[in-house]
């Protein structure tokens, strides 16, 4: 052991960190723990100059003051590893970033299958592992895998990570699966290596990324020079087709871009033309020169790299429409992507539009129901059995008005939520939620062939069709047809229940 | 998927007994475990191993990571550093896949190159014919006293030295050749391709950069 004590120019504090308990390098810095391993001392490799200090005092003051010294702002702590201090090395001069250690969800407890043949039990889980499906059949083991619902989860806080730096007129200008940090097990996410962010017209970026998440703009302007003013560099739109190119990734376990479009033979110009300038969506509707080749796939990448078999639409609509906008629209005119706000939304409606599988060996064990085919389980093709209750979401603006659709709806299953989010359409189901509207406010369940819902806390839940009050604690069987006003208020919505036949 | 090959090729001479043998086969073995931990090296990289003494072995061909066994690497004889050059783009030649039909080119493959003696063969003919290949980064090592001349014929731009052939150094060595392989992040650079040892990540104080 060999601790080394470091104290902070700017807050006083000190700190310590063991030369000898390296957590790993990278092209920018070296990372080490404290003793505690409560924090980590990210070592600079190159001299900081003075703009690059000024940015990373931002970094650990302003800009980490703007989003956690607010209310609510504990919410951000999960969501990201924002450094807080800034010392500098005695010995060497070097300037290095303190930063919390995540989470203990972001270790692998079991790592890899095989008695963990890889070694990588304890070890943090960087994306990549869960982002292909060769390295989630091949190599990771089955405990560490997680839920498909999960990964949904995963992305719901990436989106929302990101979208509160783009609020602050931030850019991460790297994200990847290298930086940001997963946890399939828990529906965990966090954004690491916030210290190269980019403020519009005030940093410039350092990076251009990483591979396979960098814009295409930015890598066919990549050899222009960097005052040219045809020059594309990480900005928040690039950060979006980063963040479009992780969810997709971690929904369906391929890259969107990486088809079988061979460009050129020269390896390194193909991948800048493929990635670059001629990137295409490997699904894309009409130009379908860059499909996967399957005859080329290893077989652990099947069948989630056969967009045959696994068409993004298994995602749902909400997702599928903007996979189309990232990567059709927007993969060449950056002002048509996403933003992070329209993922966050997309992937909260689809989470109401999953079905547990009924197949206990199916190894995403929860999936998209489509019911404009014959409802099945698109990863095992285990069919849908029964009857399952569709509600349909309706909401007025005002009393006098009338119910419109609304475009959501959601799919019931045994034991699931009806949450405050779904009764009033001002709630939204995200980090301002207060403790109460957290809180179900019912649940579904099949008894006897028959569903049911049953009310717990809607104190004004009125059966429209038959015309009766449900008080709390009071139940109303789902049939085909049935209206329910989940509340009087003007912000309580309509469902009209839909029951679909299964096989 | 595209592969990244990497040869190592290493002197095996009867100079390199003791210590320093071990030490390149400790640090093979680290080198291995390390870019298995690395998802994104487990996916792209293949290793073979070369080695040189009185002449010329593939001891351990392009395999892929997770099938990758260390060989033990023995020390004797003098150094067919010549010979050694012939094979690795004979290898090249042979295993890195060009672009055909549907298939991708692989990667240039990386070259990692050490030594602590001088050659005893016909240099020059293995040069050239190591010359006729493409090869992405080329790394030569010179251990001890090495003659850093003629490395840099093979590597112009990055030959670099370990004064010691000790375990520590060996084991700084195998790190940054690991760094270098599972480097992934690029750098924003103003209009031009990184050249030489620019491309890689900066080497730790145990290795200098010969200029």
């Amino acid at each position: 052991m060999s601790v080394i004590n470091v104290k902070s120019e700017l807050t006083g504090k000190t700190y310590q960190f063991d030369s000898e308990k390296h957590a790993g390098t990278g092209a920018v810095k070296e990372v080490y723990f404290s003793p505690d391993r409560s924090y980590v001392v990210q070592k600079f490799i190159k001299t900081q100059d003075s703009r690059s200090l000024e940015r990373l005092k931002l970094i650990v003051g302003k800009y980490r003051e703007s989003i956690f010294n607010q209310a609510g702002g504990d919410y951000w702590e999960t969501v990201f590893c924002w450094p807080t201090d800034i010392v500098t090395i005695p010995s060497t001069g070097q300037v290095a970033l303190i930063a919390p250690t995540y989470g203990k969800e972001f270790f692998f407890q079991y790592g890899s299958q095989n008695n963990d043949m890889l070694g990588i039990k304890g070890r943090d889980k960087e994306g990549k592992w869960f982002a292909s499906a060769h390295h989630q059949q091949r190599f990771i083991d089955k405990r560490e895998r997680g839920e498909w619902r999960n990964y949904l989860g995963m992305c719901i806080k990436m989106s929302r990570a990101v979208k509160r730096l783009h609020a602050a007129g931030l850019a991460h200008s790297d994200l990847s699966y290298r930086n940001v940090l997963v946890d399939p097990l828990s529906g965990s996410a966090a954004v690491i290596d916030i210290d190269g962010l980019v403020v519009p017209q005030k940093f410039p970026p350092d990076v251009v990324g990483t591979p396979g998440f960098i814009a295409p703009e930015v890598l066919k302007t990549l050899s222009l020079p960097i005052t040219d003013k045809g020059r594309f560099l990480p900005c928040i739109e690039t950060d979006r087709h980063a963040l479009a190119v992780l969810i997709y990734m971690y929904v369906l376990y391929r890259h969107p871009l990486q088809g079988g479009k061979i460009h050129d033979p020269e390896p390194g110009r193909d991948e800048e033309l493929h990635m670059g300038e001629r990137a295409l969506f490997i699904e894309h509707p009409t130009d379908k020169s860059n499909r996967p080749v399957v005859g080329n796939l290893r077989p652990t990448d099947l069948p989630y790299a056969d967009i045959r078999k696994m068409p993004s639409c298994i995602a749902g609509p909400y997702l599928n429409e903007l996979f189309h906008k990232s990567f059709v629209d927007g993969l060449h005119q950056p002002h048509l992507r996403p933003s992070a706000n329209d993922w966050e939304t997309a992937l909260v409606k689809t989470v109401d539009l999953i079905q547990p599988c009924s197949n206990s060996d199916c190894a995403q064990k929860w999936y998209v129901f489509d019911n404009s085919t014959k409802p099945a389980c698109p990863f095992c093709g285990t069919k849908y059995k029964g009857l399952l209750p569709v509600l349909n979401l309706y909401f007025r603006r005002k009393q006098s008005d009338p119910f419109r659709p609304e475009n959501h709806r959601l799919m019931v299953y045994t034991d699931q939520y009806l949450y405050p989010w779904h009764v009033h359409r001002h709630i939204a189901p995200n980090e301002r939620l207060t403790p109460d509207q957290k809180k179900p406010v019912g649940y579904f369940v099949l008894h006897n062939g028959q569903w049911w819902f049953v009310n717990q806390l809607l104190t004004t839940l009125k059966d429209v069709t038959n015309k009766k009050v449900i008080p709390p604690g009071g139940k109303v069987e789902l049939v085909d047809g049935l209206q329910l006003l989940l509340s009087s208020e003007d912000t309580g919505r309509l469902v009209q229940v839909q029951m679909v036949k299964g096989a | 998927m595209r592969r990244l090959p990497v040869y190592l090729v290493l002197d095996a001479s009867g100079s390199m007994s003791g210590e320093p043998i071990q030490a390149v086969n400790n640090g093979v073995q680290m080198l291995v475990s390390a870019l298995r931990q690395d998802p994104q090296a487990l996916e792209t990289a293949y290793l073979s191993v070369i080695t040189f003494d009185s002449s010329a072995h593939e001891l351990v061909p392009l395999t892929d990571l997770p099938s990758f066994q260390a060989p033990n690497v023995t020390a004797s004889g003098v150094t067919a550093m010549g010979e050694a050059l012939e094979l690795v783009a004979n290898c090249a030649r042979r295993d890195v896949i060009k672009a055909s039909g549907t298939q991708k080119a692989d990667w240039r493959p990386m070259v990692f190159i050490m030594t602590d003696g001088m050659p005893t063969d016909d240099f020059e003919k293995g040069l050239a014919r190591f010359k006729q290949e493409k090869w992405g980064a080329i790394v030569a090592c010179a251990v001890n006293d090495a003659d850093t001349d003629i490395l840099k014929k093979i590597a112009p731009e990055s030959v670099v030295a370990l004064d010691t052939a000790d375990s520590a150094a060996m084991s700084a060595f195998f790190k940054w050749v690991t760094a270098s392989i599972g480097l992934s992040s690029k750098s924003v650079q103003n209009g031009k391709e990184l050249e030489g040892l620019d491309q890689l990540p900066p080497p730790p104080p145990e290795i200098q950069v010969v200029v």
